[in-house]
């Protein structure tokens, strides 16, 4: 009886989470009437034109073009997450190459393809931001990990002067809002001094500073973790500091890296106020594309809202679905480990 | 290990440099750019503490911070005890664990503008999905009832606005499944003869609820609640992004005043801006620095 309640309980709250996800998906595949008349109803008809209306905005212009860029970007995108958080092995044989570099020089040429530019200039479309964003976020994941590896492992494990107020003030970084620095990180990357602003660029500076701090973090319990033992072992083999955290400490430490990558590459991918502020609405990344489709569509025609909300968030709950024990790890790493 | 300088050059200076540059020097140019004028022409001219005066007059600089305030009481003390209850709940042997896991915390990784646009549309004042279920809840009248869920102005200017109420419902929605995790993450590291323990002395299932597992759980709600509150002085996408139809004096926390002052159209008073901003990482610091202090003791002991 008991069992039963609780279970009543939690399929309760289960439904309460989850209906809103299920409502969206029902919504982009139904008439604006059939969702205004029977909104808790099961559609009476299908229909995919929603879908059609939010491809055809921006991008080439065309929805079929567009499908295709998308359904190429959404695989890379995938492809290059869970590679880089170690959840697939790859390993890169020569013949690889001329299919990386067909498949890079086809997204390249997409993108600057004449029609796609100039259909650009008056309106960005999801399988632009789509690349935008990947592009961005492998860039600033890839640097904010290898820099913090390296400050984590002089933390860890060399001994010098201000090591410790030098940690502290990384974590500084932390515990600080980030909207402190909105205002002077716009005049930074403004046309007074770096002239980045605009370009998905300018976010890689500013990700990459607000990713360290919780990267070395953990990377750091990571490194203090490894025994003694065995970097001396290697110190008295005659490895260099670098030889030492290039062969013996990274290899280790593998996991966290994971765990890091994860962490990093869907808070970029996700993160809205120094997008809204440092992007060009030209060049826009994920969820600003999305901001200015809202925008741009006012708030008329539900299905076709619901259609580019599900572009957007499905591919990240299918990843979610298929990896979903790491991807928690990875979000809740920096308060589990402390 | 004792390296040489290039060594320790090689190491430390990627990350410092970069840190320093976008995020430690941003945060000291708030602090200079607070004391300039910049509205007066296309140079900034020295204005003093004037930036600070007039953002200590706000009323609305003090509406978004009492917003800042409630938003971090109502996590405290909502928020915690649905994601403590929920995860204790499923510390019972259940079906598909795993699946309420995983949806609870699906929308954590959704970014935060989807989340707002899907609840936008639950939140329609006629035909949104909120009002609908009101309306056949509602006998009589409430069936044709109107409801302006993120519309709603405060009463007195010592309350905020009811709508805050409802966008806190979606910063729940978001947030409840990551704070499950950690806590389920806390009771499966209980031993199993504590609860055996209990059970054998006859306690009830509440009484080893309130007993068992919230004493061993202090150190993961302290973590929780840490984060909680900080996140709540950061506060930004969900309240910038479903408070647009609010009236102006209510519709802000800290950051998102900041946003407004220095970016929405035709204001770039950065001065003001940053003022703000200065005052906004006092009084993190002011919080965090003794909440990470009072941590530390509680985990040396």
């Amino acid at each position: 009886m008991q069992r039963l309640l609780r279970h009543l309980l939690l399929l309760l709250c289960l439904l309460l989470s989850a209906y809103p996800l299920l409502w969206m998906t029902l919504a982009s595949l139904r008439t604006d009437a059939d969702v205004l008349e029977h909104p808790f109803a099961w559609p009476s008809s299908w229909q995919l034109r929603s879908y059609g209306d939010v491809l055809a905005a921006g991008g080439f212009g065309s929805a079929s073009a567009n499908l295709t860029l998308l359904l190429a970007a959404f695989p890379l995108a995938a492809a290059a997450f869970l590679w880089m958080a170690d959840l697939v092995q790859f390993r890169l044989r020569l013949w690889h190459l001329p299919f990386l570099l067909a498949l890079g020089g086809a997204l390249l040429a997409a993108q600057r393809h004449p029609a796609l530019h100039r259909a650009l200039q008056a309106r960005p479309g999801f399988a632009n931001a789509y690349l935008n964003s990947l592009t961005l976020c492998i860039a600033a994941v890839t640097a904010a990990v290898m820099l913090a590896a390296l400050a984590a492992f002089a933390l860890s494990r060399l001994k010098f002067r201000g090591s410790n107020l030098l940690f502290l003030t990384f974590m500084l970084g932390m515990m600080i809002p980030v909207h402190v620095t909105l205002i002077p990180l716009n005049l930074l990357l403004g046309p007074q001094l770096l002239n980045l602003k605009g370009s998905p660029w300018a976010l890689v500076g500013p990700y990459v500073a607000f990713a360290i701090p919780v990267s070395v973090l953990i990377l750091r319990n990571a490194f203090d973790a490894i025994p003694a033992d065995l970097l001396d072992a290697a110190q008295i083999d005659g490895c260099t500091p670098w030889l030492i955290f290039r062969h013996v400490a990274i290899p280790l430490a593998k996991p966290a890296l994971a765990t890091l990558v994860i962490f990093n590459f869907l808070t970029c991918w996700n993160e809205f106020a120094f997008a809204l502020t440092l992007a060009d609405s030209r060049r826009p990344t994920l969820p600003i594309a999305l901001h200015h489709f809202k925008g741009e569509q006012g708030s008329l025609d539900i299905p076709v809202i619901c259609a580019a909300l599900v572009i957007s968030v499905a591919p990240l709950l299918i990843v979610y679905a298929c990896a979903q024990r790491h991807i928690i790890r990875g979000l809740t790493a920096g308060a589990v480990k402390e | 290990m004792k390296p040489s300088k290039a060594t320790l050059l090689l190491f430390l200076l990627p990350a410092t440099a970069v840190f320093v540059c976008f995020a430690l020097a941003p945060i000291l140019g708030s602090l200079a750019m607070s004391l300039l004028n910049w509205t007066q022409g296309p140079r900034p001219i020295p204005a003093g503490l004037d930036n600070y005066r007039r953002v200590l007059t706000d009323i609305v600089f003090w509406r978004a911070a009492l917003n800042n305030l409630v938003i971090l009481v109502a996590s405290l003390a909502i928020q915690l005890p649905i994601a403590a209850a929920l995860a204790i709940l499923l510390s019972y042997p259940t079906r598909c664990r795993g699946l309420f896991r995983t949806a609870f915390f699906a929308p954590m990784v959704m970014p935060t503008i989807a989340i707002a646009l899907l609840w936008l549309y639950l939140y329609a004042p006629v035909d949104g999905l909120a009002t609908r279920l009101c309306q056949r809840l509602l006998p009589g009248q409430g069936q044709t009832a109107v409801i302006h869920w993120l519309s709603a102005t405060s009463s007195s200017i010592w309350l905020p606005s009811p709508s805050l109420a409802a966008i806190f419902v979606t910063i729940c929605w978001q947030y409840v499944g990551f704070h499950l995790v950690l806590f389920m993450a806390g009771i499966a590291a209980i031993p199993q003869d504590h609860f055996e323990a209990a059970r054998l002395d006859g306690a009830s299932e509440l009484q080893i609820a309130r007993h068992v597992i919230l004493p061993s759980l202090r150190p993961t709600i302290a973590v929780s609640a840490t984060l909680s509150i900080i996140g709540s002085l950061k506060y930004f996408d969900l309240i910038y992004l479903m408070g647009g139809a609010m009236a102006e004096t209510d519709r802000e926390v800290i950051a998102t005043y900041i946003y407004r002052l220095a970016f929405e159209q035709g204001q770039g008073r950065f001065g003001q801006g940053s003022a703000a901003a200065v005052l906004l990482f006092l009084a993190a610091l002011a919080i965090v620095i003794p909440l990470q202090r009072w941590r530390l003791r509680q985990s040396r002991d």
